[in-house]
């Protein structure tokens, strides 16, 4: 449960990052609110996740999924940049989550 | 070291503290302070980011921030150090770490 809460967690601040790059956009109240919605969601799943993970393995892959998906996210809905070294460093994250779950 | 890298080095501080306080706050007063902590860390990581580089400013952060409780995990908190772990924490780093900075090396193509 506590890897499907870190999963959790990672996806719930990915969505709270595009809502941020939304609200430079869009200057109202609705992504303002789904930012602070999605950013509570990723401290609750986290502070859950960190009950039974040990903390540096649960933040890394808290940041990872969150620096990852929000790459992902920027390549497949707004057009961002697939250049060969994002994708490598995307794979690279999702491995060493892989990796670290096989570990433990 | 500049005023503005200062703010990136106390925000990874701050980072720490929460992600401590998240684990092991039990009291209404370790709660507070997790979420000042927070609040203080994001500020500080914002406000640098005014005038550095944001890909580079927020590498820096998540490296301090990952060494930081990695540490305190072995540290402070007896979590055993093992290899293949920090091996695959390391490589997790590098990756967030090289997204960060390939979009500083995009804008700078840009401007």
């Amino acid at each position: 449960m506590a890897w499907i809460a870190l999963v959790v967690a990672g996806l719930f601040e990915m969505f709270g990052v595009t809502m941020i790059n939304k609200l430079h956009k869009d200057h109202s109240w609705q992504p303002f609110v789904l930012l602070l919605v999605g950013f509570a969601g990723s401290f609750l799943f986290l502070a859950y996740a960190l009950q039974a993970l040990p903390m540096g393995t649960a933040y890394a892959i808290w940041t990872g999924i969150g620096a990852a998906g929000g790459a992902i996210t920027g390549m497949v809905l707004y057009g961002e940049s697939k250049h060969w070294k994002r994708v490598l460093f995307i794979i690279m994250i999702l491995g060493a989550v892989i990796g670290l779950k096989l570990v433990s | 070291m500049n005023h503005e890298w200062m703010k990136v080095i106390i925000a990874a501080f701050f980072e720490v503290c929460w992600v401590v306080g998240l684990k092991h706050a039990d009291d209404l007063w370790t709660w507070t302070g997790t979420v000042l902590a927070i609040v203080i860390s994001f500020y500080l990581l914002v406000k640098s980011g005014e005038k550095l580089p944001v890909g580079s400013a927020y590498a820096v952060f998540v490296g301090l921030g990952t060494a930081g409780t990695v540490l305190s995990d072995i540290v402070f908190f007896g979590e055993p150090f093992k290899l293949e772990k920090i091996l695959l924490i390391a490589v997790l780093l590098a990756g967030v770490i090289g997204l960060k900075l390939v979009e500083d090396e995009k804008k700078g193509e840009e401007a």
